[in-house]
């Protein structure tokens, strides 16, 4: 069986913003959900979907917590499309080719957590995206599965798309809800965690677009189907965008746990120009390094994590031998200097400086104090800021130094 | 006097060395080289920024180097980097006072984009409240933006929290300059310029 | 150090409602002031000063070798410049943007970086007769007086006639000062001066002046080069001085750069700690420029004259040194010794005051702290009783170095002793800053003359800009149309013969570059 493109870039699954060709295929999940509303947060659980935007975190806490909110009539539902980060470009296709199967999904958790408003919040450069799914919307909206919806509900399901700022922080969950309200994406202390305190005050469950893309799937198929999508202890499937000296870059969907070797060589067609594989950049929120002694890892949160990196986005941008290590941490830390928002100081001088160390070393002018110091700067710095951008920014930082330290040294004049 | 000893990590380096040292002091004492981002050693030249995290706080802050006196656990980093401003300007430019505004926005025009972050005044280590400056200069109050710049040192810990690249404290120097430029005319001194200007004011040195 | 009263004793008996009568003050200086302690003084036995006299460690630095030679300079980078501005405070501003406005390209090169200097902390103010009671004629009697009459009378009479014009053009670079309501200039009275003299904005005239003057030279088309102390100076076939060779600290690399003229504006040796005092100066304020100019052929005067600023921070030790403005005791602040006593007229001239504290203490009148640190009070809680609240808004800048300390100034007085503050003597020059080296122009603390023996507070900030500006444009205006066509470090040869002659030890190096406690070695 062909375990590329499974599910939620199945050819059926990617009919554009066409709603009846996409209720060939879906709709039954939505339909199900309505039967019976309580089964759905178990079966997530079961199912062992997790946060596919980066974070990995089980998909069902969030759910819970907002349907334990129950004293409030108005929750929202994000449905985090911003994706900015190098090397990811998955949500984009989904929106694009699949935005039913989004909006079936948002809906579906818009009736197992008594949800009334789903924005979709997407960034302002997917200008098709955003199109394609007002599109979806407009058709939707005279169906009798939309009415259906609202008469659960109990009161009419509200949709907007809302085109995000065009920050980067803007995809931090906090700082989704700002924009939400009209304000400047800057993100908030944590907690109140958004499940109680979200949008105007409101319960808010922020979920990304490929997380909420396999809902109906699920819901139709069951969560022993899509437990076995994965290999080993993994369940589902993920997309991974594969970049960098690859001979065929591109958005593949493949079980979670796939080994890094088979989506470099097998799917991806091996290095360009033959060229000797060096290492791949894990991408998202935080990005880390896979060297070539991780050929074999599988490609899954957890696996991943123990080879003290992070699956993040299932970005892979992978580099070959000849590329320099310190320069792409630079640019790295570099987008995350230039991203973060400013409220924190330590996050803001603190990427800047990063950067700024990190390029004199890659220009042939740093020393070993210089190092002494980006490697402390990877003590001090975590947690200071109140979202994990910083974080994020000393990751890279970190996996590099962990990896490829001689590359650094021998850099260095004395 | 009984020197207690505390030991602090500065620039990655464990260093013990008693409590009544600056930052900057602490890690010469402990026999490391450091002349960059050394000045007055008194808090004003702001050349010896440093960000710093005390034992058990998740906070990460602003200081100058030679007023931060090490406590047990802290965590110090020395920031040692060039800060020309992009920022330029010639105040005989400016024809007379009321064309002040619109150069100001000519030089600095990233004011009006202030996203009121804040980090500009977390960041300043002579607790000035720079964002304010920043959104008087913009409104043209310039004595009043001005005024609230008295004690910057220029250390330009503002200007590399800015996300907006405003370099705030470049901003608060314009108000005071333009200030001083048009409308410092102390009777006193001018009078006596003219006094001698017509040459009646000779200084004898033969006594 | 255990001579004195304690430190609680002595509070015990301070009272800030006390009137007092002064002592007798007879000889004070030649037995107190540590220009004169037995055996700080040597001759020279080399150079153009031979036989002067000259403090035993500015000697040694002066009677070094020098750290570089002809091989260091092999493969070194070349620049070129009309004029060669080395030092970044306000006298080396000063001349920069003047020299640069009138046509010259400029190089400021400065071992810290542009601003870091004294001038930045300078407190007190800027000296100019503008008040109408007043005329440059008693500013120049005043110098001379305070000088003990030994300045170059030539010059004071230049500085004093400069100072309102150097107000001036303070204010249109951009400079605020503090006025009344009707806008006039506000003044107080210096130490040892006849008038209300001294222009000042509140305790931080000398950070005002310095980051207007920054902010004008990096608007300028004056190429800054921070980090790039002066190891030696270059001299041509003619014997002018023809640039210098720096060393790059962020390159770790020797560079020059040739010049047609060169403006020395390096300050002064606090960092020397002259008879051992601590010091109000900066970090990089180790003597250079006196030993880059003596090694050209420079003739240097007063070089056993240095300048103890009377109230010094002598409690908490951690900030020893720490100025307190004079501007405190214009104002009215006295002196108190450790039985409570007034002992001396606090607007006399500093090197007088210094001496009176000094001799408080040696007789047992200093106040004592755990048996090693010794002082006279600064009685601030009295004037907190006379005027309260002024000193708060006046001056700032004690106020936080109190808070630092731990102290409240209204209620508490402040510990203080003398602290090693400027250097009077320094290299000959004329009107223009020119100094007795064609070529080689040298303005503010580097420079000697005008202030004879002992310096008036506020003409310290008036001599920089004066003496900058004239040099700068003196230095622009005498660009010949070729440069010169040779330039090295010959003149070593002719420094190392005679300091062999000499028998001085070959090992000691100059120009210090950087204090001792900072751990810096050349690579």
């Amino acid at each position: 069986m062909d375990v590329l493109n499974q599910v939620i870039l199945h050819e059926n699954s990617r009919v554009g913003p066409d709603l009846e060709a996409w209720l060939q295929v879906g709709g039954e999940g939505l339909q199900i959900a309505l039967q019976d509303a309580t089964v759905l947060i178990p079966l997530i659980k079961e199912a062992g979907l997790r946060g596919l935007g980066g974070s990995g975190f089980p998909t069902h806490y969030k759910w819970a917590a907002v349907a334990e909110q129950k004293h409030s009539n108005e929750k929202y539902l994000i449905c985090n499309g911003n994706e900015d980060e190098p090397g990811t470009f998955k949500d984009r296709i989904l929106l694009e080719e699949t935005p039913n199967q989004l909006i079936e999904g948002a809906m579906i958790a818009a009736v197992a957590l008594r949800i009334n408003h789903i924005v979709f919040y997407i960034n302002p450069d997917l200008e098709d995206a955003i199109a394609n799914i007002q599109r979806a919307i407009k058709q939707w909206k005279v169906t009798e599965l939309y009415f259906n919806v609202s008469t659960h509900l109990q009161q009419p399901l509200e949709f907007s798309v809302l085109p995000a700022s065009g920050h980067y922080i803007g995809g931090e969950e906090t700082a989704a809800i700002e924009t939400v309200e009209n304000k400047f994406p800057f993100p908030r202390s944590k907690p109140p965690y958004p499940a109680e305190n979200g949008v105007h005050g409101c319960p808010t469950l922020i979920n990304n677009i490929e997380t909420l893309c396999h809902i109906p799937h699920i819901v139709k198929n069951g969560a022993k189907w899509y437990q076995d999508l994965g290999i080993g202890e993994a369940c589902g499937t993920k997309i991974y965008s594969l970049s960098g000296d690859i001979l065929s870059p591109g958005a593949y969907e493949l079980p979670m746990g796939t080994s890094l070797d088979e989506l470099i060589n097998l799917y991806g067609g091996g290095m360009l120009l033959n060229k000797k594989f060096k290492a791949v950049f894990t991408g998202g929120p935080s990005n880390t390094i896979l060297t070539p002694k991780d050929l074999d890892v599988p490609l899954d949160f957890d696996s991943v994590a123990a080879r003290h990196s992070n699956l993040g986005t299932g970005a892979m941008i992978v580099i070959s031998e000849g590329t320099g290590i310190v320069k792409r941490v630079a640019e790295y830390v570099g987008f995350f200097a230039h991203s973060s928002c400013g409220q924190c100081p330590s996050c803001k001088t603190g990427t800047y400086y990063i950067a700024m160390l990190l390029n004199k070393i890659d220009m042939g002018l740093g020393r070993r104090i210089d190092l002494d110091a980006l490697i402390h700067l990877c003590e001090i710095l975590p947690g200071s800021g109140r979202c994990p951008l910083i974080n994020g920014a000393v990751k890279v930082l970190e996996s590099s130094l962990y990896h490829f330290m001689g590359e650094y040294e021998q850099s260095l004049i004395d | 006097m009984s020197e207690k000893l505390v030991n602090v990590t500065i620039n990655g380096k464990k260093i013990s060395a008693p409590a009544s040292l600056s930052a900057v002091q602490a890690f010469w004492h402990a026999g490391y080289t450091r002349v960059e981002g050394i000045g007055c050693m008194e808090g004003v030249c702001g050349s010896c920024r440093v960000m710093v995290r005390r034992v058990n706080k998740k906070e990460v802050r602003m200081q100058l180097g030679c007023q931060t006196f090490i406590e047990e656990g802290m965590q110090i980093i020395f920031l040692a980097f060039p800060a020309p401003t992009h920022h330029a300007y010639q105040l005989s430019d400016m024809k007379n006072s009321w064309d002040v505004h619109s150069q100001f926005h000519k030089t600095f025009p990233e004011t009006i984009d202030c996203r009121v972050c804040g980090g500009c005044t977390q960041s300043c280590p002579k607790d000035i409240e720079v964002q304010r400056g920043v959104e008087l200069a913009a409104k043209g109050k310039f004595r009043e933006a001005g005024e609230l710049f008295i004690e910057c040192v220029m250390c330009n810990l503002c200007m590399t929290a800015c996300p907006e690249h405003i370099a705030p404290n470049h901003v608060g120097l314009f108000c005071r300059r333009v200030m001083a430029y048009f409308h410092l005319r102390p009777a006193n001194l001018i009078t006596r310029l003219e006094e001698l200007r017509q040459g009646e004011m000779d200084v004898r040195t033969d006594n | 150090m255990s001579k004195g009263i304690p430190y609680d004793e002595a509070l015990k008996r301070y009272q800030h409602d006390k009137e007092h009568t002064l002592p007798e003050m007879n000889e004070i200086l030649r037995d107190y002031h540590p220009d004169y302690y037995p055996d700080s003084l040597v001759k020279l036995q080399v150079g153009i000063n031979k036989g002067d006299l000259c403090h035993r460690q500015l000697a040694e630095m002066l009677q070094a070798d020098a750290r570089i030679d002809e091989a260091d300079l092999a493969g070194t980078s070349i620049t070129e410049t009309n004029v060669l501005v080395i030092g970044g405070g306000g006298a080396g501003s000063a001349a920069a943007l003047t020299a640069a406005r009138n046509g010259a390209s400029v190089i400021l090169a400065t071992k810290l970086r542009l601003g870091d200097s004294n001038t930045v902390m300078a407190e007190g103010g800027i000296q100019a007769s503008i008040e109408s009671g007043d005329t440059p004629q008693a500013h120049y009697d005043d110098t001379l007086k305070a000088g003990h009459n030994k300045a170059n009378k030539k010059l004071v009479a230049r500085m004093v006639m400069d100072a309102p014009d150097v107000i001036r053009w303070l204010i249109q670079e951009g400079m605020q000062f503090d006025q009344n309501e009707f806008g006039d200039l506000l003044t107080r009275r210096p130490g040892g001066a006849s008038a209300n003299r001294i222009v000042y904005y509140r305790d931080y005239t000398g950070l005002e002046m310095m980051r207007v003057l920054r902010e004008s030279v990096s608007n300028s088309n004056i190429e800054v080069w921070d980090h790039s102390p002066v190891v030696e100076l270059l001299s041509s076939e003619t014997g002018h001085c023809a640039g210098a060779v720096i060393y790059s600290v962020e390159e770790r690399t020797y560079k020059m750069i040739k010049a047609q003229a060169v403006i020395l504006a390096t300050g002064g040796i606090g960092r020397m700690h002259i008879n051992g005092f601590p010091t109000t100066n900066h970090f990089g304020a180790t003597g250079d420029g006196l030993i880059l100019a003596y090694r050209l052929g420079a003739k240097l005067r007063d070089l056993d004259s240095f300048q103890y600023h009377p109230t010094g921070v002598a409690y908490p030790s951690h900030l020893a040194g720490s100025l307190i403005t004079e501007g405190v005791r214009s104002a009215g602040v006295q002196l108190l010794n450790a039985l409570g006593e007034r002992f001396v007229d606090e607007l006399k001239p500093r090197d007088y005051i210094s001496a009176a504290i000094l001799r408080e203490c040696a007789e047992g009148r200093g106040v004592v702290v755990d048996d090693q640190t010794v002082g006279v009070w600064l009685d601030t809680p009295n004037m907190e009783l006379r005027e309260p609240g002024l000193m708060k808004q006046r001056f700032p800048k004690l106020f936080h170095l109190a808070k630092r300390g731990n102290l409240d100034p209204t209620k508490k007085p402040i510990l203080v002793y003398p602290a090693l503050h400027y250097q009077n003597g320094g290299v000959v020059i004329d009107e223009n800053g020119h100094s007795t080296i064609p070529g080689l122009y040298c303005v503010g603390e580097v420079s000697g003359g005008i202030h004879g023996r002992n310096r008036i507070m506020g003409n310290a900030l008036l001599e920089i800009i004066s003496f900058g500006r004239r040099a700068g444009l003196q230095a622009a205006q005498n660009l010949s149309a070729r440069g010169h066509k040779k330039s090295g470090i010959e003149h070593l040869t002719k420094l190392r013969r005679e300091l062999s002659r000499a028998n001085m030890p070959m090992d000691v190096k100059s120009p210090m570059l950087f204090p001792a406690c900072a751990n810096f070695e050349l690579e």
